[in-house]
């Protein structure tokens, strides 16, 4: 329910936000002859009346009297609104649909994300763990500095870092683009450095608190083996913090991969957005939005469910 | 604190005993005593905070600090390589860069320390109405001007760009028998191109004050163009100091002019100019005073400047002399006395276009822009341009050698760092970026934009977020609910977009901001602000439901006090130390998102520099050829060290005024 309103408002608010901003979308360096003005505009509906092409935009129902295609074809096919999933032809880039554009940038965005949640958690998670149980030694000094350091340098400036050193110092790693394994090192681990350093420290002080309770005091006392203990009840305790981090930490990462794709030159989600809200490409821009207010509410939805899952003590109903 | 091995967990008697002594001394404490006792023990959270204090402090006095200018001080031809000092091979002396001191630049006559006078023109003949309204500018101001820009765009009409020197003592000195051969030259030269070499002898506070200073052992000195346009390349430099010697000649292109007594060829194009002055040469007395030009050729008593003819192949050259209060300068038979400025004046623009000695420096008084404006509006009135051409008085604006906001205790302390260090200053020790710019200066004035957007972001956070927070808490029930169901919605928007848009907006609408005297950067440091206080309302929003049924709330509302007054007046002093825990942790957060919009390119705009844009450059300067790895390294270092020592206090603040939440995060 409350996804509906969340995304009735984002959908309002930012198509006609982006409406009343000056300048359009083809807004070029010559001015363009006045008929053909009239005709772009009314091939994308721009002549109409603002609350029209709300409702053409969210559909489901064409307003187009015409039953006009408004992004070429056969006419077989009907705009549909976003209700039907269809966020339009893109302005910028004219042969393709916002989905076309979508559907081709979303996975690379999804696998550099994953790849960096995973790297956040693998290493965030044994570095919590190692930090905790050494508590008060070298190592764990170590580490905390570490992740504070990690917390407190802009990962685009961690990215500089990582392609001084692994691609000119040492030439192990190709500088930027996209394709096999090796194009997803560099990037992935500047985009999840922060978030594995915030995620050691959760770990540590979750951990560190688990640790003193009682019921590891008394698997302990009933002789189980360290690794046991850990691994089996200190655990899952210990890492509540962690997935209740985990929804800002997802969504830390979409947003974040804004930078990192635009140093590594990687053709995902965040360059689009960017490019288009310079560009005043409408469609684009509301498309990209609306599908990082889903990511990002769903991310939320499933880290709850995950909460009640691991502790039973919380009820869904009451957050 | 117990570990976890068993048996540590106990407390030992001598553990009590301190604990309860302890607790006997500091009893009575007040919570922020007793905060400032544990911040104090702390050990990394104390150097912590001293380490900001005087990161603040600092920044605060950047401008009393003798360091290079953060800016680009000089256009160049081709832009620098990067330079690291240190390595052994110094690159030559390079204007912009070691041979700039800011100072000079600032204080001195310098060029940027200037203000620009826009005018709207419309007529046939534009040169003839800037000769005119440069004329009644001068009048009025009482200071030379340089025309900078002449442009017309479509049908919209021709701009005007004066500029003239801010500070009344910028304006050349009349008692000329004490200051010696101070005066400025300026050289317009013609897209040529070539390099204007006055010999002069080597003088270490003329060398360093000159912006244009290239190469110090030959005693040569380059004029480095610092504009072009159309009308071509207008050279020119300042003698901010009082010299032996005099000038010794001058080469243009290559070629030596004589250094005899006339200072250059430099042919007037004799069919230029309807004016029909032709070629003029120029003498410049000096004053009878007797000067030590040991080896120079030319005592400066002579004069050291005539133009004769010359077969030079672009022969559009043009020189302004400025001087104090000479009494005779030749050209070509004409004496110029008291306030004859313009002596000549081509029609072209790739001909001679102008000709003056300014003999004359009035001196300025009053409120300088407004008043400034006000007379130039009314000398304006009664001017009556030739050929019916008109012009509008557009607006008068400051503009400095720091391009910054110089009013107030910032020029006061630029004064006293004058006065102080004179015009020593930093070499560039933590090199120079791609422009010739000092990377240690401009971390020192880039702190002082973070430290601007941790304050107004942190404020603006603060202040909604409490706000909010405290009344959603201290209502309950359907308004609670309400308040926070929108908090979670915005938690799931992603934000960024909705910042990113926003800035786009402001940039879209900065004129119409301006008019309402906002400022894009405010406008840039309240959007960032206004989107961190969700976690502070929140936050306070627990607090508040958790006090608001104690006993002295409802005290407080049996006596009949306001929700106002209950809100402000007791509740919200009582979550005051879990807000200030959260500020020291959002003004971290806030830099860094500075720094993301500014990698982003919606963030400071140069010439003002932020850690952001610091980090961006350096970033920007990675490349496979060679690393400069000091562009990346030192903004990332001061970047990391505060935001690392702002980390740890957050830390150690939360440990000390909520002992509860000790170690958690």
């Amino acid at each position: 329910m409350w996804f509906a309103v969340t995304l009735f408002c984002v959908v309002t608010i930012s198509f006609f936000m982006m409406r009343s901003v000056r300048g359009g979308p083809f807004d070029g360096e010559r001015t363009l002859d006045p008929a053909i003005e009239r005709n772009i505009e009314a091939r994308y509906h721009l002549d109409w009346p603002l609350p029209k092409q709300y409702f053409q935009y969210v559909g489901p129902f064409n307003l187009d009297e015409h039953r006009a295609e408004i992004f070429g074809g056969d006419g077989s096919k009907v705009f549909g609104g976003v209700t039907m999933l269809e966020f339009g032809p893109s302005f910028k880039y004219k042969d393709f649909t916002v989905d076309q554009i979508i559907s081709q940038s979303l996975p690379i965005s999804a696998l550099l994300g994953m790849v960096a949640m995973m790297w956040a958690l693998a290493l965030g998670v044994s570095a919590g763990i190692a930090s905790a149980l050494k508590r008060g030694s070298r190592l764990d000094l170590a580490m905390r500095l570490a992740a504070t350091g990690g917390i407190a340098l802009p990962n685009f400036v961690i990215a500089g870092f990582l392609i001084i050193f692994f691609v000119f110092m040492i030439p192990l790693l190709p500088v930027a683009g996209w394709g096999s394994v090796k194009y997803m090192l560099l990037p992935g681990f500047a985009l999840g450095a922060p978030y594995a350093a915030y995620i050691a420290r959760l770990t540590r002080t979750g951990m560190l608190e688990v640790l003193s309770q009682d019921h590891i005091r008394t698997a302990h006392a009933k002789g189980l083996a360290p690794k046991t203990v850990i691994m089996r009840h200190a655990l899952k305790g210990g890492l509540l913090p962690v997935v209740s981090y985990l929804g800002p930490a997802i969504a830390g990462v979409l947003t974040g991969s804004l930078v990192i794709e635009k140093i590594f030159k990687i053709p995902g989600l965040g360059t689009h957005f960017i490019n288009s809200a310079l560009n005043r490409d409408y469609t684009l821009a509301m498309g990209v939005t609306i599908l990082f207010t889903v990511l990002i509410y769903s991310m939320n939805t499933i880290v709850d469910l995950a909460y009640t899952m691991l502790d039973p003590r919380i009820d869904l109903e009451e957050m | 604190m117990a570990k976890n091995e068993p048996g540590h967990w106990q407390l030992g008697s001598g553990n009590m005993e301190k604990i309860l002594s302890e607790v006997a001394a500091h009893k009575g404490e007040s919570l922020w005593q007793d905060a400032w006792r544990r911040l104090r023990r702390n050990k990394a959270a104390f150097y912590s905070l001293i380490f900001l204090i005087l990161f603040a402090v600092t920044s605060f006095i950047a401008p009393l600090l003798p360091i290079a200018s953060p800016m680009a001080l000089t256009l160049q031809e081709e832009p620098q390589p990067p330079s690291w000092p240190w390595d052994g091979t110094q690159l030559e002396t390079q204007p912009g860069s070691q041979a700039t001191s800011s100072l000079g630049a600032v204080l001195n006559n310098g060029w940027r320390h200037r203000s620009t006078i826009t005018f709207n023109t419309e007529g046939d003949n534009l040169d003839t109405v800037a000769t005119e309204l440069s004329d009644m500018i001068e009048e009025v101001t009482g200071r030379t001007t340089a025309i900078n820009r002449v442009a017309s765009k479509g049908d919209k009409p021709a701009q005007l760009f004066f500029g003239i020197p801010n500070e009344a003592d910028d304006t050349p000195r009349t008692d000329w028998e004490k200051t010696g051969n101070e005066g400025k030259v300026t050289f317009f030269g013609t897209s040529a191109g070539g390099w204007l070499v006055l010999d002069l002898p080597v003088d270490e506070a003329l060398f360093n004050s000159w912006s244009t200073v290239v190469d110090k052992r030959k005693g040569n000195f380059y004029l480095v163009p610092i504009e072009g346009n159309q009308a071509g390349l207008r050279y020119e430099f300042d003698l901010p100091h009082p010299f032996e010697g005099g000038v010794k000649g001058i080469t243009f292109n290559g070629r030596n002019l004589p250094a005899d007594g006339k200072l250059a060829d430099l042919s007037v194009a004799a069919e230029a100019s309807d004016d029909a002055v032709d070629v003029a040469p120029l003498t410049w007395d000096s004053p009878e005073e007797d000067a030590a030009g040991e080896a120079a050729p030319v005592a400066p008593k002579g004069p050291i400047a005539s133009l004769a003819e010359a077969p030079l192949e672009s022969p559009t050259i043009h020189l302004l002399v400025q001087l104090g209060e000479t009494k005779n300068v030749l050209l070509d038979g004409f004496d110029l006395r008291d306030d004859t400025t313009v002596i000549s004046q081509g029609d072209s623009r790739d001909k001679v276009l102008f000709f003056r000695a300014n003999t004359t420096a009035k001196e300025f008084q009053g409120t300088f822009h407004q008043d400034l404006k006000r007379q130039l509006d009314s000398a304006l009135a009664s001017l009556s341009l030739a050929d019916g051409a008109t012009a509008t008085l557009i607006e008068v604006e400051s503009e400095n050698g720091y391009d910054w906001d110089m009013n107030g205790i910032s020029h006061l302390m630029i004064n006293v760092r004058g006065k102080v260090f004179g015009l020593w200053q930093t070499g560039n020790w933590m090199g120079t970026d791609s422009k010739g710019r000092d990377i240690f200066s401009r971390i020192i004035w880039g702190s002082r934009t973070s430290l601007m957007v941790a304050f107004w972001a942190t404020l603006t956070s603060l202040l909604i977020g409490v706000t909010y927070g405290a009344f959603s808490g201290y209502k309950g029930g359907k308004v609670d609910n309400a308040m926070m169901r929108f908090v979670d919605i915005l938690y799931s928007l992603p934000f960024i977009f909705v910042v990113i848009f926003l800035i786009t907006l402001t940039n879209e609408y900065k004129t119409e901001l301006d008019e309402f005297g906002l400022d894009r950067e405010v406008i840039f440091y309240l959007v960032i602000g206004a989107i961190y206080w969700l976690t502070m309302a929140r936050v306070v929003r627990g607090q508040v439901l958790s006090l608001k049924n104690a006993e002295f709330i409802e005290a407080a509302r049996v006596l009949g006090a306001s929700t106002k007054r209950i809100l402000f007046v007791h509740l919200v002093p009582n979550v005051l130390s879990i807000v200030i825990v959260y500020l020291t942790l959002t003004i971290p957060a806030v830099m860094l998102f500075e720094a993301f919009l500014s990698f982003l390119g919606m963030g400071i705009e140069p010439p003002k520099v932020s850690w952001g844009t610091l980090a961006v450059d350096g970033t920007e300067a990675i490349n496979p050829l060679k690393i400069f790895w000091w562009l990346v390294f030192f903004p990332a270092m001061a970047m990391g060290s505060t935001l690392l020592a702002l980390n740890i206090l957050g830390d150690g603040l939360r440990d000390a005024l909520d002992p509860k939440l000790r170690g958690k995060d």
